[in-house]
């Protein structure tokens, strides 16, 4: 009767013993997580690799005229950005519009455009880099700023989600930001590394 | 002892076992697959809701293309694969919807959206008894073209419907590594 | 007496007669319960199953009225529109003309998926095409745009739909409607008689 209550006891305290590691290494991890990384900045003119993408950021300018077949108001203004983009992944995808994210001073969402023949948006086939233009509406009366920043997002590849078990492309991410310097209309140069 | 080591033994057999069922467990992306349906070039294959038969294959480096009266001409960082082919519906009327170029490296190619506006592309909707035709036009890199197959589903994503599979056939390639015979300006006419 | 024909439960305690008893008609309950218990199952599925097919056809003399999803269809023309330059001639246009009197107006259900056919002797099934359009000179609409309609109770709608079929079938073609609310079921028209 008592060796029974004493092995009882045992048995609560191993198992309280377990909860608290487990609660201690889950609660590390997460601060682990939380802590702030320090922002990787990114050269322009250099290849960047994002998972799905291989990103090279060309340069950016502000337009007050349309371009690349999108119209633009009479004194409204957009800041261009143009990079060229490979498709790493073996199946043709327009999995790019969070790829480049505005860090303020523009519109939320940018058009995004092929520059070759100024298709909206199309799906980039696998192995053939193309030239892509994001154009972000300015705010009335924003004066565009001197170098734009952009965050560059990534994913990782997860042969299986955990919803549905399918594969694909998973848990968006900052990797770093690049900051580029805006000329002053379509003839701005390439940046060169 | 002896009892104590047939546990042990049992326990680990057991892991075992349920190590090699996980692993050989079929993903569940393989489980819901299209089914597919295999053949050549010039065959017809019958598809769950659809024949298909590709009459033939032909490569360029431009695209002429007539858009909203105004002529264009498309370019590629690759080349453009053009395919014909000749679709009938079954026992009622059917819609084919998606068709994937796959080269030999495993690359999926979606037929090209920059096209999607010319006479011919998907989705054609097909009645039966009425003869269909549809001109797929893909952009692919040079090194994809030969041995590739054509994979021409009924719907953009068709879990457990069946997938026309149509092997496209060897394709000599030139010394700038393009295919032989591949011309400079395909024209997306009305007729095809 | 043997171990077989005595079996002995796990406690090695031999079986009563009365647990015999129990364990045959547990085993023959089985026989009945597990085949409800995959009906039960499926119930749904199949349910869902037949709510998008049009399987049992109810048909419809010329001239006749039936009452379908709440309203009261009849066939008024089922005819071929020839003399088309870019339709090659071994295809023909088929328009199929229904005038509907709205019952209960909440089209918006009771139509839903609304589906006009024509149907052939040999059981070939063609949908509404867009590949070939009418100047629509009247006010005659298309089974889904009348859902939008906004018809009232007792209004009267013109529908006409457009059908591409060869010609080899257009000597045995039947239209038939189907709604969501209706399915399994759909109405199978009679050709015009005249």
């Amino acid at each position: 009767m008592f060796g029974s209550a004493r092995s009882k006891l045992k048995a609560w305290i191993a198992g309280g013993i377990g909860t608290f590691a487990a609660l201690a290494v889950g609660g590390a991890l997460g601060m682990f997580d939380s802590l702030q990384k320090p922002v990787v900045m990114l050269e322009p003119g250099q290849p960047v690799e994002t998972g799905p993408w291989e990103v090279r950021p060309l340069r950016a300018y502000t337009v007050d005229k349309g371009v690349y077949g999108l119209p633009l108001k009479a004194g409204e203004k957009a800041l261009v950005f143009e990079a060229e983009m490979t498709n790493r992944t073996a199946l043709s995808s327009k999995d790019y519009f969070t790829t480049f994210k505005s860090t303020g001073g523009t519109d939320d969402k940018p058009y995004i455009v092929l520059v070759r023949d100024s298709s909206m948006s199309p799906a980039l086939q696998p192995g053939l880099p193309e030239r892509m233009a994001y154009v972000w509406g300015l705010p009335a009366g924003a004066t565009p700023p001197e170098r734009f920043v952009l965050a560059v997002n990534g994913e990782i590849y997860k042969k299986r989600d955990n919803l549905y078990g399918v594969p694909g492309w998973y848990n968006e991410h900052v990797i770093g930001t690049v900051a580029i310097p805006v000329g002053a209309g379509p003839d701005t140069p390439d940046i060169r590394p | 002892m002896i009892q104590r080591i047939a546990n042990i033994a049992v326990l680990l057999l057991a892991a075992l076992l349920c190590y090699g069922m996980q692993t050989t467990k079929p993903h569940y992306a393989d489980l819901t697959a299209p089914i597919p349906v295999y053949g050549k070039i010039g065959e017809t294959i019958q598809a769950r809701t659809f024949d298909i038969a590709v009459d033939k294959v032909v490569f360029a480096r431009t695209l002429k293309f007539d858009r909203f009266g105004q002529k264009k001409l498309l370019t590629t960082g690759g080349i453009w694969a053009i395919v014909t082919a000749r679709l009938d519906a079954r026992d009622r009327s059917a819609m084919v919807a998606a068709a994937t170029w796959q080269g030999p490296d495993g690359l999926n190619y979606r037929a090209s959206e920059r096209t999607s506006l010319a006479a011919g592309a998907l989705p054609v909707a097909l009645d039966p008894g009425v003869a269909g035709r549809t001109r797929l036009v893909f952009e692919i890199l040079p090194s994809q073209a030969a041995d590739a197959l054509l994979l021409v589903s009924g719907k953009l994503a068709g879990p457990l419907d069946s997938e026309a599979r149509v092997a496209l056939g060897a394709v000599a390639l030139q010394a700038d590594g393009v295919p032989e015979g591949t011309i400079e300006t395909y024209e997306l006419s009305d007729a095809f | 007496m043997s171990i077989a024909a005595q079996p002995i439960d796990e406690t090695g305690n031999e079986r009563t007669p009365a647990e015999r008893r129990w364990w045959l008609r547990s085993l023959l309950a089985l026989i009945v319960l597990v085949p409800a218990a995959l009906a039960v199952m499926s119930y749904e599925d199949i349910r869902e199953l037949l709510r998008n097919r049009d399987f049992f056809a109810k048909d419809v003399a010329w001239g006749n009225k039936a009452r379908f999803g709440g309203s009261d269809w009849q066939l008024t023309d089922l005819r071929a529109a020839l003399g088309r330059a870019d339709i090659p001639p071994e295809v023909v246009p088929v328009l199929v003309d229904l005038t509907v009197t709205v019952g209960e107006t909440d089209l918006q259900s009771l139509w839903l998926s609304c589906r006009i056919m024509l149907i052939d002797g040999t059981g070939r099934r063609w949908l509404p095409t867009a590949a070939v359009s009418f100047r629509q000179t009247d006010d005659a609409m298309t089974c889904n745009s009348a859902i939008f309609s906004g018809a009232k109770g007792g209004d009267v709608l013109k529908i006409r739909e457009t059908f591409l079929v060869p010609k080899d079938a257009t000597a045995t073609i039947r239209p038939a409607v189907g709604v969501a609310s209706e399915r399994p079921g759909f109405l199978l028209f009679q050709r015009p008689q005249n």
